[in-house]
């Protein structure tokens, strides 16, 4: 046989047989260089840096208030609820899709819940499965018009956007509704019951911080999802080359449709938790604008846009970002609006940023 | 080399393991197969010839199970068989190196070897990928098939089209397919890869007796390694003869007049500019 590979006895040498070096790797030297190149390896490098800068600069613009656990437990709330939404947005950008009817879908599953437990006096857990199987099914639809049918799913999560949005303002007149508190079930789902004098180790300090627990628990099972199991490759693969992992008999309609799912599911998985949190079922709690600032949380997260990459934990930093960002300009004496000029020029910044990095590593094969 | 080897010539009653039958198939306007038959024998090395745009791609599309044929039909060892997707026709035993080669740019090259064929562990009771496994064998198999890589674990847009070739061809062949098609194998690859890849291919159908079809544009190298040449033209079979009853020559002229069939005996003495 002609071409002998001696990968294993040479691991330095990436070219074998004619003696030549391969081109194809660059090995770092400069420190921007290496800068660059841990970058490029780890996605969520950027973002976790622009995350330390701003608590370390909140912190002492706000003279130490930012990292107190009655200030955390706000912003790791808001964390939280961006963050499933933005995981939600990440394994479906990875599929080349969107979902831009979440929003509505977070008001319209626990609004649902609380109507169930409230009139039918079916149980708050057993309201909470049923309205969690909801937001599924609201999934299966936008997954089954845009495969199916071929709409692209920014329309047709437009659609259903203002379908189910205009269903749950509909349904009681757009009047809020007091959820009733059933324990555990609130303990257990972000009702919370810590007070300024609480220790910060006892139970009332974890309910404190349930909202994002929660979503830590989700954002370890959707990486391990994405990076170890058949499902997640096959969702890389979707978004990757459509037509090439068809060729190789990936079902590329059906893991559309599982994402979509996924999406609806943890969107009302999110609603119900910032329900339980307030006790009460607002029909307007979701706007387009939390899907949007849950979209921007991915991407400066360092998902793509196009597909075939994403990461979640950067997505879970990237919702970090957003929360502190809202909650921090605030709390320093901002205009809450001008919190929203900060985010729009780190989402600029960011994807210029993913960008460069991106022709350098296709240029230089850092 | 290997391809040097003579092959003795199959016989005619070797038994046929895919067949379609007066398959059409068309994408709106345009019609890419017109009632087309075609019989692989086993062990056979059967050329598909034709210019672009005649529909060799859609031809082995169908048979690959990527597109469904709008009529006709398709045996596979005797049974008529109805691929919904390239997942049923692997699980046949066919596997298919397509022309764009179907590689995951994003994903690792030891993940692209064994997509849609994953190796699983449990682990807390779930089914998780066993990566380590996968990586192990896909390196083990690459180095034994002579196949030069840098490192498994890099992902296959940072690889060159000679290479991505190679590992697209290596993932063919490594769950020991019955009928392996290989759509412009050769495209991207220098005389020494190509040589290589042919031998492989001579290898496979001497020593597990694989049924190949082979579209190539290159005659000699056809006549090096086929046993049987059908000729596509405009989404037709206007051409099936065994590589000993038709010379390179002949071969193509009879591509070259355009006429969709073969030169008559009269046509192929008379020089093409001097035809009246
Ligand atoms: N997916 C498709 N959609 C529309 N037309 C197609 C598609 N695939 C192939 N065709 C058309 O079918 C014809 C045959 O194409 P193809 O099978 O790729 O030819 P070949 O492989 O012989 O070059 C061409 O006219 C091509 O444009
Ligand atoms: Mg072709």
């Amino acid at each position: 046989m002609g071409i002998v590979s001696n990968i294993k006895n040479n691991p330095g040498r990436l070219m074998s047989g004619n003696g030549k070096r391969s081109v194809g790797f660059h090995t770092p030297t400069t420190p921007v260089e290496k800068i660059l190149a841990l970058l490029s390896r780890y996605r969520e490098a950027s973002i976790l840096v622009v995350a330390i800068l701003l608590v370390i600069y909140f912190q002492i613009g706000s003279d130490g208030q930012f990292l107190t656990s009655q200030f955390l437990s706000v912003v790791l709330r808001d964390t939280g609820r961006l963050g499933l939404i933005a995981i939600a947005e990440v394994m479906l950008m990875i599929t080349g899709e969107i979902d831009l009817s979440v929003s509505s879908v977070f008001s319209f599953a626990p609004y649902a819940m609380v109507l169930m437990a409230n009139s039918l006096g079916v149980p708050l857990v057993l309201a909470a499965i049923i309205s969690l199987v909801m937001g599924v099914l609201v999934g299966v639809l936008n997954g089954v018009v845009t495969v199916r049918f071929r709409v692209p799913s920014l329309i047709t999560t437009v659609g259903t956007l203002f379908l189910f949005q205009g269903l749950v303002v509909w349904i009681n007149d757009s009047q809020p509704i007091v959820a009733p508190i059933q324990e555990p079930f609130n303990a257990f789902f972000g009702q919370n019951l810590f007070q300024p004098n609480d220790s910060l180790l006892s139970w009332h300090s974890v309910t404190a911080f349930t909202p994002f627990l929660w979503t830590l628990a989700a954002v370890v099972i959707i990486a391990l999802v994405l990076n170890r199991t058949t499902f997640g490759l096959h969702t890389i693969a979707t978004g990757s080359n459509i037509v090439g992992a068809r060729e190789i008999g990936v079902r590329t309609d059906r893991i559309k449709i599982y994402n979509f799912m996924l999406a609806g599911g943890l969107a009302a998985f999110a609603g119900i938790i910032n329900t339980v949190q307030f006790s009460s079922a607002d029909p307007q709690a979701g706007s387009p604008f939390l899907t949007l600032q849950a979209i921007a949380a991915a991407v400066i997260g360092g998902t793509s846009l196009l597909g075939g990459s994403g990461t979640v934990v950067g997505a879970l930093i990237g919702a970090f970002v957003v929360a502190t960002l809202n909650n921090g300009l605030v709390m320093v004496g901002a205009q809450a609006t001008v919190s929203d000029i900060y985010l729009g020029a780190a989402i600029l910044g960011a994807m210029i940023l993913n960008v460069q990095v991106n022709r350098l590593r296709a240029r230089r094969r850092i | 080399m290997l391809h040097n080897t003579i092959s003795p010539p199959l016989s005619n009653d070797a038994p046929v393991v895919l067949e379609m039958s007066h398959v059409s198939k068309s994408f709106g306007a345009v019609t890419a197969l017109v009632d087309v038959s075609v019989k692989l024998r086993k062990g056979e090395v059967l050329a598909l010839v034709g210019d672009n745009g005649a529909g060799k791609s859609t031809l082995i599309k169908v048979l690959s199970g990527y597109h469904k044929p709008d009529a006709g039909t398709i045996t596979s060892k005797g049974r008529p068989v109805r691929f919904q997707s390239p997942r049923d026709a692997r699980a046949e035993g066919i596997e298919t190196v397509y022309q764009d080669l179907a590689l995951i740019g994003d994903l690792s090259i030891y993940h692209n070897m064994f997509i849609g064929r994953e190796y699983h562990k449990r682990v807390l009771g779930m089914r998780m990928l066993d990566n380590d496994r996968m990586r192990g064998m896909a390196e083990e198999y690459l180095s034994t098939l002579g196949i030069n890589i840098p490192n498994v674990n890099s992902t296959v847009d940072r690889l060159s089209g000679g290479q991505r070739q190679c590992v697209a061809v290596a993932r063919s062949i490594y769950s020991s397919p019955s009928v392996l098609i290989l759509d412009e194998p050769l495209a991207a690859l220098g005389v020494r890869e190509s040589a290589h890849v042919l031998g492989l291919v001579q290898k496979l159908r001497r020593e597990r007796e694989v049924s190949i079809i082979l579209i190539v544009h290159n005659y000699s190298q056809i006549f090096e390694v086929c046993d049987r040449i059908n000729f596509l033209h405009s989404g037709e079979i206007v051409l099936d003869a065994a590589t000993s009853d038709i010379t390179e020559e002949e071969l193509t002229r009879t591509v070259k007049s355009g006429l969709g069939r073969l030169l008559r005996p009269e046509e192929r003495a008379v020089p093409m500019a001097a035809t009246p």
